[in-house]
């Protein structure tokens, strides 16, 4: 008996086999993507009993506080590294209540961004076991991917990444807050990263004048305005009045300080297929030592209310 | 005939396929955009804009406001979706409405992925983001510094 063996050509099997490797990899994505949903619900509405209502903030500055923009500004002005310009991580469990958390997570959101600018991954576990633990504290530790920074700190590995990751990471929580009616907790973070970073810079220039670091201290003015008006928001509430009444107090210093500007038209070039444009309208501080002096102390004051050094 | 009907079921299975996979305008375009600003640039903000396309001739505009330091030597880099056609554009103002930079230099008649801003003045400005031609598409820009 001839056993007559059916042969699919060789064109339709690859179509299915194609079809089959297709419908696979969208099977993945969707359950991917249905799982990451069934995530932000559950975490939307494990937020719901943390929501503090509020007016969102509009369209405040995106980078009002950069954790890494003041840190590489005072490397790149070879001031050596130093640990005591940063707080101690241990100090975590001072913070109690949500606005304390919050305020306490932006500082030490600046501190891992010194850290990491000056490349000290020996240190940086510290600083990211606390930030894990104060923002699981506010729900928002989806955002940290800890397992890879832990991976590229423990082995000082693609420095680039590991800042990249640190502050996308800072960026796409602030981001989740604001559109989850959660701005106070926001503006919070970003007032924290904005105090430590001022800590820093003061500290530097209070151990050793620097007239670079000296004049982004004095710029400042603008940034403390805008967060003073967007805390407002919030003063109905003690915390927020108490931060708020501090602030006031660097803010009187700001108000003596002017600020000229000469205009010009920017210059464009093209440099090696790139665009380069120099500004030529600049920005002038008259700032005195005097009021530099009560800005170092005025920070230095509220800095370490803040991370309750003197409890 | 059949020669051609192989190459045919191919593209069609392809296409199919293609459309079924995840589109790239998501984080994933962030993170590819910000690990390629080049050397010595430290990433400091993203700015993701997903734009219908324009109707009845207004173009649809992403905006954001942000604060740049004197001193400083910024990167802004534009990166789009590979999934739409809409080519993206970025543009710098200063508080005074008057532009500073484009990835879209006029005086060249050329597009650039990135320009490079030398800041003397600390002050609020706007990152604008479209697409040429109100096109449909999406982009993130990419704000790091130089060092």
């Amino acid at each position: 008996m001839i056993k007559k063996t059916f042969k699919l050509p060789i064109y339709v099997v690859l179509f299915v086999a194609t079809i089959l490797f297709a419908f696979v990899v969208s099977c993945n994505n969707d359950s991917e993507e249905s799982k990451i949903d069934d995530e932000l619900k559950a975490v939307t509405e494990e937020d719901e009993s943390v929501l503090d209502s509020e007016n969102n903030m509009g369209d405040i500055m995106e980078n009002l506080s950069s954790p890494v923009e003041m840190a590489a500004l005072i490397k790149d002005n070879n001031v050596p590294f130093s640990l005591k310009y940063l707080s101690n991580p241990d100090n975590i469990d001072n913070y109690s209540t949500k606005f304390e958390q919050a305020l306490g997570l932006g500082i030490l959101g600046a501190d891992l961004g010194y850290l990491n600018i000056y490349n000290r991954t020996t240190y940086v576990m510290r600083y990211i076991s606390a930030i894990s633990k104060l923002s699981e504290a506010l729900s928002i530790n989806q955002f940290f991917d800890f397992e890879t920074l832990k991976r590229l700190a423990t082995n000082n590995e693609n420095l680039d990444s590991l800042i990249y990751i640190s502050t996308s990471s800072f960026n796409r929580m602030d981001k989740y807050l604001r559109e989850r009616n959660r701005a106070d907790q926001s503006i919070l973070i970003i007032t924290g990263v904005w105090i430590e970073a001022m800590y820093q810079a003061t500290q530097v220039v209070k151990e050793k004048h620097n007239e670079k670091i000296a004049e982004r201290i004095g710029e400042q003015k603008l940034i403390l305005s805008e967060l003073i008006n967007t805390l407002k928001r919030y003063q109905s509430k003690k915390a927020f009045k108490e931060l708020l009444d501090d602030l006031a107090e660097i803010n009187k210093i700001y108000d003596k300080i002017e600020i000229d500007y000469q205009v010009g038209e920017p210059e464009t070039v093209e440099i090696d297929g790139r665009l380069i444009i120099m500004q030529n309208e600049t920005s002038i501080v008259n700032m005195s030592a005097e009021q530099l002096n009560q800005i170092i102390s005025i920070i230095e004051s509220i800095r370490n209310k803040r991370i309750q050094l003197n409890n | 005939m059949k020669k051609l009907l192989i190459p045919f079921i191919f593209l069609l299975a392809l296409s199919a396929f293609s459309f079924q996979a995840k589109a790239q305008c998501n984080d994933q375009l962030v993170n590819t955009c910000a690990l390629n600003v080049g050397d010595n640039a430290t990433y400091i903000k993203d700015f993701k804009a997903r734009l219908k396309a324009s109707k009845r001739g207004a173009l649809p505009i992403a905006s954001y406001a942000i604060v740049l330091n004197k001193g400083t030597h910024y990167r802004f880099t534009v990166c789009n979706a590979i999934e739409f056609e809409g080519e993206a554009v970025l543009q710098l103002y200063d508080e005074n409405n008057n532009m500073v930079g484009s990835t879209f230099d006029l005086a060249r008649g050329k597009d650039f992925k990135a320009f490079d801003l030398m800041a003397r003045k600390t002050a609020t400005y706007k990152v604008f983001i479209s697409f040429k031609g109100g096109a449909e598409g999406c982009a993130v820009g990419i704000l790091s510094i130089v060092r």
